[in-house]
């Protein structure tokens, strides 16, 4: 056991940041997935599934336009699109015909969309391996407090908060976002105001699962894009989601940071069980505070 | 009146019958040797997972499987043919046995060979294999329990295995000037049994090596990057990587990105691998060495070039590993039949043992004491390549099957004997 070996401040430092880096990713995927919930009371299993497209999209598209850096760029500006546009298709065909049943209905029914879209991916991108190249200007690594850190990780953490300040200005400074607000507290009473809430609904999955789309667009040139991505990030969002407290955005930013810092710094003290980490955090927080660290709005 | 008149009738249509029946028995009796001699063709029942992402890999094997029934079925075994049908697992352990039930049971197949699921092989090697003595081929998964410690009379790897890829990568080490190392991988039995195994023969090949840390991540972790920075900052002298599937593309990525490879010696295994370059493209790290027991560009001899065509003008993609273990699979049943003269199934084995075969990578055998062919595996470094547009294995050397193959002793003390 070389537990404390080799941690100085500087490897402190470093693996902090790479924590923070993935929990912004963390935080774009469960702020669209946690919208969903507050507004539409719908828990989205099929999230991933968007997630994953984004990635597939962002693939095909930064083919399309000649890879490299012009590639990169409209890949990740028009993929969040497309995983729009699938949404909005699920939204209007299946989505609002099912929003008065049961949670249970629910799970199983967007479950069950997950595995449809799972399979979809598989036919039209096949089983392979897919991979795209970061720009230029972002590969590689620069030194950082006399480590090296990834500057793809460093464009992440800037991407991170705009979104987040995106989202804060959306819900709280357009006329559309305060009334998706109000629905998520009261839709019987937006309903009553005249308000059309079938198309705030609507608006509502498609900006969610726009920022899936976004999560998986902004992963996609350090992974492996492939299958199984939907399982590998929608666990850690519902846990992020329940921790954060559901439907709460900013609940979504805390349980995002929680948990990819504590991944992070849990692979610097203990790497053999770092795994375990995040997952220790998550009961450690549900035992502390069972309704998540944030008002749920459930 | 009409009753007595049908029964005599029948009476006379089954004694003529009787004699045709007598005659037909003459007449077969007669031809008989020559017969089961000439007619009977040899049946492989392959299951194998045809759906989902291991697929790719299952088709490749399938692929080249075909291929050299297509050459051995030009002249034919024992004056018949060698046949296949083959089942779906889905990746399943429970449906890889059944599909081997029913292919015993119901298609009659002489010969079993499969599968990419090291649980589905294990499994099926035992509980079907062993139980029913039909001779199974392992021909992709890596488990070397197949035919270490679970290896019996009717087991047969015509791939490599973790333990040939962990002992390849303590020998390749070995001859580097490293002292202190670090282990990363994913969680799971194929990460720790490589790791394992080049870890024990890297000890006993050099005991001054000194192990300073280990990280192991969920197979698929799709951030690496804090994981690489803390091996980074324990500076060991050189990094052992234990990954497979997409934890492979994975690995390299964050490699690339943290700048790893320039600063450490990284040994990965299947690192080198044509599945694991290509999807990078130029994202593939160069410098990393990797172990690979197969390229379809080395070596560069005329057998090992015939075959690379003949597979690229049938399939239109240069075969990978799987398809050169479908290949030599074929081949060393068409040989150990042809050898042993019948279709009796210990008579085949008996002639599989110790058999040598010549394959597009020179002279395989199938060693006799554990069943498992005797694979040379490649070392080599990761470089760009300006012909394939991709990195691909440079300053390859070759590790000879005898010097990474656990020995017949450790094998008989793995099977507890």
């Amino acid at each position: 056991m070389d537990l404390g070996q080799s941690i100085t401040l500087s490897a402190l430092g470093v693996h902090f940041l790479v924590g923070l880096s993935r929990a912004m990713i963390l935080f774009i995927v469960t702020s669209g997935l946690s919208f969903v919930l507050g507004v539409l009371r719908v828990p989205n299993v099929a999230h991933g599934s968007l997630y994953m497209i984004g990635a597939f999209a962002a693939f095909s598209l930064n083919q399309l336009f000649g890879g490299g850096t012009a590639g990169f760029w409209v890949a990740l500006a028009l993929s969040p699109f497309v995983v729009a546009g699938v949404a909005l298709v699920a939204e209007r065909t299946l989505f609002c015909h099912l929003y008065q049943r049961e949670h249970l209905m629910l799970l199983l029914f967007t479950f069950a969309l997950m595995l449809i879209l799972g399979d979809l991916v598989k036919i039209i991108w096949g089983a392979d391996y897919r991979s795209i190249t970061a720009p230029s200007a972002l590969e590689g690594a620069v030194p950082i407090l006399g480590s090296s850190f990834p500057k793809y990780n460093l464009f992440l953490l800037i991407v991170g908060p705009l979104v987040a300040v995106g989202l804060w200005l959306f819900t709280n400074r357009t006329k559309i976002g305060k009334i998706a607000k109000a629905a998520a507290v009261d839709r019987e009473m937006v309903d009553a105001m005249g308000i059309n809430v079938s198309w705030v609904f609507a608006f509502a999955f498609v900006l969610g699962c726009f920022l899936a789309g976004l999560g998986g667009a902004l992963v996609a040139p350090t992974i492996s894009i492939t299958l199984g991505m939907d399982h590998d990030i929608i666990i850690e969002a519902f846990l992020i989601v329940t921790i954060g407290g559901l439907g709460n955005m900013w609940g979504a930013l805390i349980g995002s940071l929680i948990f990819g810092v504590t991944q992070s710094l849990g692979v610097l003290f203990w790497p053999q069980f770092a795994i375990v980490f995040p997952y220790l955090a998550v009961v450690i927080v549900l035992i502390w505070r069972p309704t998540g660290m944030l008002k749920s709005v459930w | 009146m009409g009753k007595h008149r049908t029964q005599g009738l029948k009476r006379g249509f089954r004694s003529g019958s009787l004699a045709l029946l007598a005659g037909l028995l003459a007449v077969s009796l007669c031809i008989m040797p020559l017969a089961s001699a000439e007619a009977k063709d040899i049946k492989v029942g392959i299951i194998d997972c045809y759906s989902g992402p291991p697929a790719v890999y299952a088709e490749d094997a399938l692929n080249g499987f075909k291929l050299a029934l297509e050459e051995i079925n030009k002249e034919g075994v024992l004056g018949g043919k060698i046949t296949w049908t083959n089942r779906d697992t889905k990746f399943k352990v429970d449906i890889a046995l059944n599909m081997a039930k029913e292919l015993v049971m119901r298609e009659g197949v002489d010969l079993l060979v499969g599968t990419i699921n090291s649980g589905a092989a294990m499994a099926v090697s035992t509980a079907v294999s062993q139980k029913n003595k039909v001779p199974f081929f392992v021909w992709i998964s890596k488990s070397d329990r197949i035919t270490g410690e679970k290896g019996h009379r009717y087991v047969f790897q015509t791939g490599e295995n973790s333990a040939m890829a962990g002992k390849s990568g303590a020998v390749a080490l070995s001859k580097k000037p490293y002292v202190k190392y670090w282990i990363g991988g994913d969680d799971y039995e194929y990460g720790h049994s490589i790791a394992d195994a080049a870890w024990r023969n890297l000890k006993a090949m050099k005991p001054e090596v000194e192990m300073i840390g280990k990280s192991w991540w969920k197979p698929g972790e799709p951030d690496l990057a804090p994981y690489i920075t803390s091996i980074m900052s324990a500076k060991p002298d050189c990094v052992i990587f234990c990954t497979g599937g997409r934890s492979m593309t994975n690995v390299m990525k964050a490699i690339k990105a943290t700048g790893m490879a320039e600063k450490f010696p990284i040994w990965v295994h299947t690192g080198t691998d044509h599945a694991v370059l290509k999807p990078l493209g130029t994202d593939a790290p160069e410098g990393v060495m990797g172990t690979m027991d197969f390229h379809f560009y080395y070596p560069d001899t005329p057998e090992h070039n015939a075959f690379v065509d003949k597979f690229k003008k049938a399939y239109g993609e240069p075969p990978g590993f799987p398809a050169f273990h479908g290949y030599i699979t074929g081949h060393f049943i068409a040989e150990a039949y042809k050898k042993a003269g019948t279709n009796d199934i210990e008579k085949f084995i008996d002639a599989i043992e110790g058999l040598t075969i010549d394959s597009p990578v020179g002279p395989l055998e199938m060693r006799a004491c554990d069943h498992q062919v005797k694979l040379p595996m490649y070392l080599g470094v990761t470089k760009m390549s300006e012909e394939y547009g991709v990195a691909i294995s440079s300053e390859i050397q070759t590790l000879s099957g005898d010097d990474i193959l656990p020995t017949c002793e450790e094998i008989q003390k793995a099977r507890g004997k």
